[in-house]
């Protein structure tokens, strides 16, 4: 059977069952009229079906997304109601900012905690008997072992004299004993102590971080005591926390977005 | 019914679209509902723009929305609504009119156009 062969009634039923797929806003205020519009064009002889019915399918296809898309742009689009998502998403980024470098510097921080005692101790003894006369006492004998700066997460001690040169240490990387920059050295003759993080460099980078704390030694002999522990565990929690700071952030936009959609669509309704 | 179309002051951001235009351009004639829209849009005169119900109701509500054009109040069936335009929609026509009677002469006295309308 030919379009132009086809009964009005049942075309006018499919295009009736068409309309439902509009918003139901634009369908309650021009359903009927559209569907009137199309009943007389199937009675207008001048018009063929052939011809008719594909611009009334293609018509279909576009206005229905573009009815879609303007319902989508006046429900959550509106002024107010992006600026208030806007708001929210800015809170909440600060909010994940903070749950992650709140925990971040407080485990960053503790990571110091047996370095300073170590410097502390080690550096009051040598104020007394010098770098080098206290190093020949044993000042380093007492921490038993030498530590893997690369795989050991204990602390270690190194003793520099007052040109930054290693003197004695209980730790090496690769058979070494490696030395901080020389403006670690002139930051800590000025101020006393420094604490940084550290990544030795000998001929390579080793990827090892250290969490360092490094004190002047004053008295007969001066130089620098350098404590030090790998931070490979720390930088394993720090990640974690970037982790939940980051799923934190992700739910809260999620929780932001449902709520936008969800008061938008509500008072669109009242609106309606 | 036909109402005169005048100079006013105002112009459209922007060209209308076709869709807009062949509305105003039928709506100028008088009151019309949308099928008889349709039909004047189909004609050259009105545009040669076929037009479908989706496309037809879709402008008409923003032009309502815009103050171009109104629901006349008469009907002759509770589905066969009528507008009109209002006087923002002639100034609007107006305005459009005057921007394709530029272009036209512009592309006549370029020796595009004969003097019959025709290339």
């Amino acid at each position: 059977m030919t379009p132009d062969a086809l009964p009005t009634e049942p075309l006018e039923r499919i295009y009736g069952q068409a309309l439902r797929l509009y918003p139901s806003r634009f369908r309650a205020a021009h359903g009927a009229s559209m569907r009137q519009t199309f009943r007389d064009a199937l009675r207008d002889r001048s018009l063929s079906r052939r011809a008719l019915i594909p611009l009334v399918f293609l018509d279909l296809i576009t206005s229905l997304a573009k009815e879609h898309l303007a319902m989508i742009r006046d429900t959550f689009l509106r002024p107010a109601l992006l600026f208030n998502a806007v708001v929210l998403a800015a809170i909440s980024t600060v909010l994940a900012l903070a749950l992650y470098s709140i925990p971040q510097q407080v485990l960053r921080q503790g990571a110091n905690d047996p370095q300073i005692q170590m410097a502390g101790d080690l550096t009051t003894f040598l104020d007394r008997y010098g770098v080098t006369d206290g190093l020949n006492q044993g000042a380093l004998l007492h921490s038993g072992g030498v530590v893997d700066m690369a795989h050991s997460l204990s602390p270690f001690l190194i003793v520099y004299n007052d040109q930054g040169q290693p003197l004695g240490s209980n730790a090496q990387l690769n058979g070494q004993t490696p030395a901080p920059p020389n403006g670690v050295f002139e930051y800590t003759r000025i101020h006393g102590e420094e604490r940084i993080s550290w990544q030795p460099v000998l001929g390579r980078e080793h990827g090892v971080r250290i969490a360092a704390v490094i004190e002047r030694v004053n008295g007969p002999q001066p130089g620098f005591v350098l404590a030090g522990r790998n931070m490979r565990e720390v930088e394993a929690r720090e990640q974690q926390v970037e982790q939940m700071a980051g799923l934190a952030w992700i739910v809260m936009l999620g929780l932001i977005l449902l709520g936008t959609v969800a008061f938008g669509w509500t008072m669109r309704q009242k609106l309606a | 019914m036909y109402y005169p179309v005048m100079t006013t002051g105002i112009a459209p951001a922007a060209p209308l679209t076709p869709a807009v235009f062949a509305i105003l351009l039928s709506l100028a004639e008088g009151e019309k509902h949308g099928y008889l829209i349709m039909k004047d849009a189909r004609a050259p005169q009105g545009g040669g723009l076929h037009l479908g119900p989706g496309t037809l109701y879709g402008s008409l509500e923003r032009m309502m929305r815009d103050g171009l054009v109104e629901e006349s109040g008469i009907s002759d069936d509770e589905r066969r609504r009528y507008y009109r335009l209002t006087s923002l929609g002639h100034s609007v026509l107006a305005v459009e009119l005057e921007r394709l009677d530029a272009a036209v002469s512009s592309a006549r006295s370029l020796g595009l156009l004969a003097d019959g309308g025709h290339l």
